[in-house]
């Protein structure tokens, strides 16, 4: 698509780039006015993101993999950087591999926010980031055979399914503890809500030295779905279901995507809808991790009443798309679903009531002194360790740094609403739950100024020309922090790659250096605090490497030494 | 790298024992206690688990039926299955469908637990909990709502039946398909009723269209422009006025023609 050269954001990054490795810039293209591609040489790429990282205030996205063969002969790889200095904009930093030697030099060692991008290019692609440090699965199964990468083109049939290639475990676990340590797993099966992740802390004593996790335990496949069985336009119902929880970000984050790539303008009535419901969600979504904190500290009373309040963002959600959850409202080029008065005044008389009770358990909250004990200091993220891992949303706000796509990247309706931005340096979980209960009623706001500020007009866009092998980024800020989806087009209307990327995904890999320093009886409110999909395990093992042996506790006597902090099942 | 054979392997769930099978026919007659829940996350997208919690929690409250989670397989009646099954779940919900004393009713909760959902054929998911482990009672809806969770439990622990209402219509002789509004001109129906979509969405769009037909239609002297400006008053609603407006814009020009 072309873009005007004055409109365009993010010119001096490319330059700048273009200044310091003069020969290795072979390419640049414009998506949108905020999204650049420059094709760099393959030995330049690490030296490239570095560069943007940390020279110019630049933050890793994703790391997306290609199979390309049937488009240019190569693989590729794109490193998209969310640049926040001066001049906010999208630059992607992509590199062809040669099919023959697969390989690439490693991002990682330079900048560590790739580390998790890379071990998944290796898994789907086989593509092999030299000087990798950490080269274990990351995505596939432990049971899924060596040698067959499901996102080459021409690997296998979306329907294969491998024989089981080993009846046990063999996900290593890092420890990068000096001393003896007594081992502690965490998985993958819990009793509260959301997905399996199997955590292995390793203690001396009472004191949390290190951690590691295996996660990707609902690994269904969803990429390749999208690039064979669907249809482009279908795919917005399936980003609907790649979280439960923030499913319509994402459902926002792909179809703009392919907005984006298309150049079609979504009427601003449609745009405001999604904000509304972008909104609605966030609602949900802070309330359940506001009960959790509640519940991880022993406040039992204080869960049961943010999960009942929580219910009215359910019915709101109900009223507003006809679903509890996964809300089906998007289609390319639009929303499904008007605001009419009906809707609009009981949207109204809901938030009403979500704000006068919210305030008020809020107030209990955070008066009850045990709470402010039990949250401050812990689950420290030092800032600059935030600056290496890039994480998001209210997990990289509570630690001193201002990112919040809304409102460095604007999408949807966001452009023209006043979002407030909550910033704190406690750099603990007393500042992430914090955030979040403001950002609760930033919420509201919001949707009250959308319900009074709704434009007229159309809510969908019929009508427009679909171009094989265009790409483009999406991006949302979901509850989590920021989602963002690559998808370029393909031939007979299906995708020929999408990558999908959650927030989650982002807030991951640094979550050992929150664990690293606590206690073990703070481990459940530091997982809960990134919001990520939630702790764990049915049963704990412990496992003193000293002694060799193991005791089994139940994870119900974990969570209540959580909660009591007496008796340590450890002892 | 070899090229892909199509070797796909298939999973077959465990069977039950007998034995069990008869201790579980005196569990659902006998059973005058509180059931006890487990629930396996077997690849889900968190939808399902967020409506098993808000059936859980105060509004729903299923423990007022004495339903209650457990957190661990061996205190449980009744194992409770959401997603696909993936190929990484597979041995923990094994080990944990193992570790639950029997008798167990296991439920399939979601369209992913029940049959793999949109999931189904994909290469890292085995197609839904039955192919892992043997199924007792199917929860469907994507998610299933709260109400219908509550009714799963009510067939699972015998105290309901399934109450299934099915009717089979035989086209008679000469039966004809009724065409609806045959007074308005087809061309000016789509064109009113595409307007509509691209305003209104889809399921709102065909209400205010149906609505505009029968105004239309109405003959009681009135012209048009009075009875629509009635229904708007009663109404009161300024988003439905702009677009019913925009119809009758549509309308004014003759036959619509296109939609732009």
């Amino acid at each position: 698509m072309s873009v005007s050269t004055e409109s365009r954001r993010g010119t001096g990054y490319v330059a700048a780039l273009r200044q310091k490795l003069p020969s290795s810039v072979l390419d640049e293209s414009w998506q949108t006015a905020e999204q650049a591609t420059i094709t760099v040489t393959r030995e330049a790429l690490p030296e490239a993101v570095e560069t943007l990282y940390y020279g110019h205030n630049g933050w890793m996205s994703v790391v997306v993999g290609s199979d390309e063969r049937l488009l240019n002969g190569h693989f590729a790889v794109y490193y998209v950087l969310s640049m926040e200095g001066s001049e906010k904009s999208y630059v992607v930093v992509r590199a062809l591999v040669p099919p023959d030697t697969m390989e690439f030099p490693s991002v990682t060692p330079k900048v560590p926010a790739a580390v998790w991008g890379e071990r998944e290019v290796r898994d789907m692609f086989g593509l092999r980031p030299v000087g990798l440090p950490d080269e274990r699965r990351l995505v596939l199964p432990d049971d899924w055979p060596d040698d067959l990468y499901p996102l080459r083109k021409d690997a296998m049939d979306y329907r294969l399914r491998p024989e089981v290639t080993t009846e046990t475990e063999t996900y290593k676990f890092i420890n990068a503890a000096k001393s003896e340590t007594t081992v502690v797993p965490l998985g993958p099966l819990h009793i509260t809500s959301d997905e399996p992740g199997h955590f292995r802390l390793f203690v001396d004593g009472e004191d949390i030295i290190d951690a590691d996790y295996r996660l990707f335990y609902v690994h269904r496949g969803m990429e390749k779905l999208a690039e064979t069985r669907m249809g482009y336009n279908d795919v917005t119902f399936l980003a609907d279901r790649i979280c439960g929880i923030c499913g319509f970000t994402h459902s926002v984050a792909y179809a703009s995507s392919v907005e984006n790539a298309l150049g079609i303008n979504v009427p601003p009535r449609a745009a405001t809808i999604r904000t509304i419901l972008l909104e609605v969600e966030r609602l949900h979504s802070h309330l359940l991790n506001l009960g959790l904190a509640c519940h991880f500290v022993g406040f039992d009373t204080g869960f049961m009443h943010f999960f009942r309040v929580r219910e009215k963002s359910m019915e709101l959600a109900e009223l507003l798309t006809g679903s509890r959850k996964t809300y089906a409202l998007n289609l390319i080029g639009g929303v499904r679903r008007d605001i009419l008065a009906e809707q609009n005044l009981r949207t109204r008389q809901l938030i009403g009531e979500l704000r006068g009770e919210v305030t008020r358990l809020l107030d209990i909250l955070l008066s009850t002194p045990n709470m402010r004990q039990r949250l401050e200091g812990i689950g420290r993220l030092e800032k600059q360790v935030a600056r290496d891992y890039s994480p998001v949303g209210p997990t990289v706000r509570g630690s001193g740094h201002h990112r919040d796509v809304r409102i460095d990247h604007p999408y949807a309706g966001y452009g023209s609403i006043p979002v407030g931005q909550h910033v704190m340096d406690g750099c603990d979980v007393l500042s992430r739950t914090l955030i979040r209960s403001q950002e609760f009623f930033d919420s509201i706001t919001i949707i009250e100024h959308c319900l009074d500020n709704a434009p007229p007009g159309p809510v969908l866009v019929e009508g427009f020309t679909y171009t094989p092998h265009r790409f483009a980024l999406g991006y949302t800020e979901a509850p989590r922090g920021e989602d963002i989806h690559w998808s370029m087009l393909g031939d007979n209307q299906k995708l020929y790659r999408w990558r999908c990327r959650a927030a989650s995904y982002n807030n991951w890999p640094s979550l050992r250096y929150m664990l690293r320093g606590n206690t073990v009886s703070d481990a459940p409110i530091i997982v809960a605090s990134i919001d990520p999909c939630y702790s764990c395990t049915d049963r704990v093992t412990v496992v003193d490497v000293r002694k060799r042996d193991a005791t089994v506790i139940p994870y119900k006597e974990m969570e209540r030494y959580c909660r009591e902090r007496t008796n340590s099942p450890l002892k | 790298m070899n090229a892909a054979q199509p070797v796909t392997a298939t999973a077959s769930p465990e069977s039950e024992r007998e034995q069990a099978t008869r201790l579980k026919r005196t569990l659902l007659h006998d059973i005058r206690r509180s059931v006890y829940v487990f629930r396996i996350d077997s690849g889900g997208c968190n939808a399902c688990d967020i409506e098993i919690f808000a059936a859980l929690t105060p509004v729903f409250d299923v423990e007022r039926f004495g339903i209650k989670v457990v957190p661990s397989p061996r205190h449980a009646d009744v194992i409770l299955c959401t997603g696909a099954m993936t190929r990484a779940m597979r041995l923990p919900a094994l080990r944990a469908f193992d570790a639950a004393p029997d008798p167990k009713i296991v439920i399939a909760y979601g369209a992913c637990g029940c049959t793999g959902g949109i999931f189904h054929d994909l290469y890292c998911v085995w197609g839904g909990i039955d192919k892992i482990i043997p199924v007792d009672v199917y929860i469907p809806g994507c998610p299933p709502t709260p109400a219908a969770t509550i009714y799963g439990f009510a067939l699972g622990l015998g105290l309901l039946d399934q109450k299934l209402k099915a009717t089979h219509h035989v086209e008679a002789e000469g039966e004809q398909v009724t065409v609806t509004h045959p007074r308005i001109p087809y061309g000016l129906r789509i064109a009113l009723e595409r307007e509509a979509r691209r305003m209104a969405g889809y399921r709102q769009g065909r209400e205010i269209v149906e609505n505009f037909f029968i105004l239309m239609e109405q003959d009681d002297g009135a012209p048009i422009r009075e009875r629509i400006a009635d229904f708007l008053a009663r109404e009161n609603d300024p988003r439905l006025a702009e677009i019913v407006h925009r119809l009758e814009e549509i309308c004014a020009r003759g036959n619509g023609g296109t939609d732009q």
